[in-house]
């Protein structure tokens, strides 16, 4: 199976350290991902807000630009890191390919037809299904041994189950069996999949504040060390809003929040430099030496001497 | 909602229920088990809950869902849609809802929802990718909100969270074409 990539625009911005370890994961995995080369914004939020046509329109057109990728093992899997972009392009797969009304305002749109039938895969997907824990665990070089995660997957990737098929709806697995094959004590818990309140992140602060706290707190409460997530609206809310909330509800959490490539390039013995662990604002380091996973390259003045 | 509205129903009260039905929100076949709102991450704060949305589209009652604060505060998390036993999509109908509350003129006060999505789509529409950098200095421009999160921007510029320059789209006269094609032909923008 061959696959295209469709970073998305968070990739090239809040984060790209999301982009840096992805690419690099896969690279350490064998899995080529070229990037389709003149993708566009999903839309996001704000389009399926707004504009129906519009909402499934945007990611046609990246679909058809992947479709337009085929070699000889035929069209390509569409490989998507974040979970907002995964669910906009699943989303207009599956209404297109279902509704014939649908399917020919979108191909209005377009400026031409559009089926609905280029396959769309979530990275977490590709690692924890098309290649599988044996695979993974093949190429662990540092095992997180000790190091107690608990797996968030946010909103978009299980949900609604009819449409991404990612996974159980409440009780998702995969990123737990990808993080378990790199090493690592996965703890049970039952934040999995509440929401971040990620699409307030500039327009409400409060929102997004109130159900992080509730993420936050549950993760300290059940004994983690640490955050795992899959999308970049996720892993921002946690990461960089988690002193404010500190501060706000007067508790304390410290917990850093890794990308699950960011860990499991970790795993696969990549540099903290390659999986750009400088740009998270809980500093992972402290966690991370306790646990005898070094990562020098993290150091301020290597970063000087990087820049 | 307050106890004293009247669950009342409006002339030709079917109609929005139709047209949510069109939007895929199937509302007709809600009984009113509440599990939405159960499970519902902002209808602890939300002036109308799930399932009330849903019983006044039911009732026609128009001016009172298109009014509320709870259609632009749904986070688009799908936990509605993803446990209701009558799969009425809820998340639709906020689409749904949100769409016609602009169009009609009838969007809550104090929501800076609809000015965020213009701006966004706005920058889609232009550049083909988004430009948070861009985003943010614009939505606080127009909101007025010049302080909120400036003392991030340091921050996220020495972590490498924001670009100073945008990524940019190829083939802008197709993507352009796009958006005339749409309903809204980005009109505002």
């Amino acid at each position: 199976m061959s696959y295209v990539f469709y970073p998305g625009c968070s990739l090239e911005g809040t984060a790209r350290d999301f982009h840096l370890s992805t690419l690099a994961v896969a690279k350490g995995m064998g899995l080529a991902l070229p990037e389709i080369p003149d993708w566009i914004c999903c839309g996001s939020t704000a389009a399926h807000s707004s504009d129906p046509v519009l909402a499934l329109a945007l990611p046609a057109q990246n679909l058809q630009s992947a479709a337009r990728m085929k070699t000889a093992d035929g069209v390509p899997t569409v490989a998507v890191a974040c979970a907002a972009c995964y669910s906009r392009l699943k989303v207009a797969n599956h209404h297109i390919a279902r509704e014939p009304k649908t399917r020919q305002k979108v191909a209005q749109a377009l400026g031409s037809d559009y089926d609905g039938s280029v396959p769309v895969k979530h990275l977490l997907e590709i690692l924890g299904r098309d290649l599988g824990p044996a695979k993974i665990a093949a190429q662990i070089r540092r095992p997180l041994k000790g190091l107690k995660v608990v797996c968030y997957y946010g909103c978009l990737l299980s949900r609604p189950p009819e449409i991404t098929n990612f996974d159980n709806a409440e009780n998702p697995r995969l990123m737990d069996d990808v993080m378990e094959a790199a090493g690592a004590t996965v703890l049970d818990w039952p934040h999995k999949t509440e929401c971040c309140g990620a699409s307030f992140s500039i327009t409400d602060v409060t929102i997004v504040q109130q159900l992080t706290r509730e993420i936050l707190s549950m993760a300290r409460a059940v004994g983690a060390d640490c955050i795992v997530t899959a999308c970049p609206l996720c892993q921002l809310n946690l990461d960089m809003r988690q002193k404010e909330v500190e501060e706000r509800y007067n508790e304390k959490y410290g917990l850093p929040v890794f990308y699950f490539s960011q860990l499991l390039g970790l795993a696969m013995g990549l540099s903290g430099q390659e999986l750009s662990l400088r740009s998270l604002v809980v500093d992972p380091q402290p966690l991370l030496q306790s646990k005898g996973i070094a990562v020098t390259e993290l150091s301020r003045t290597s970063n000087e001497a990087e820049s | 909602m307050s106890a004293s509205t009247p669950l009342q129903v409006a002339p030709r009260a079917k109609e929005l229920s139709l047209q949510a039905q069109e939007a895929g929100a199937n509302v007709l076949s809600c009984y009113q088990c509440r599990k939405c709102t159960s499970g519902c991450p902002v209808s602890g704060r939300a002036d109308i809950k799930p399932h009330e949305l849903v019983r006044l589209v039911q009732l026609g009652q128009r001016d009172a869902v298109l009014g509320c604060k709870a259609i632009w505060e749904c986070t688009s998390c799908q936990t509605c849609i993803t446990r209701c036993p009558q799969k009425v999509d809820i998340a639709a109908l906020n689409d749904f809802l949100r769409q016609m509350s602009l169009a009609s003129n009838k969007v809550a006060e104090g929501t800076a929802v609809p000015a965020f999505n213009d701006i966004f789509l706005g920058t889609v529409r232009r550049l083909g990718r988004m430009y948070e950098m861009g985003l943010m200095v614009a939505f606080k421009l127009r909101t007025r909100r010049f302080f909120a999160d400036v003392g991030k921007f340091p921050m996220m510029l020495w972590k490498r969270k924001l670009s100073l320059l945008p990524s940019v789209g190829r083939d802008s006269a197709q993507r352009k074409q796009l958006f005339e094609r749409t309903k809204s032909g980005g009109a505002s923008r």
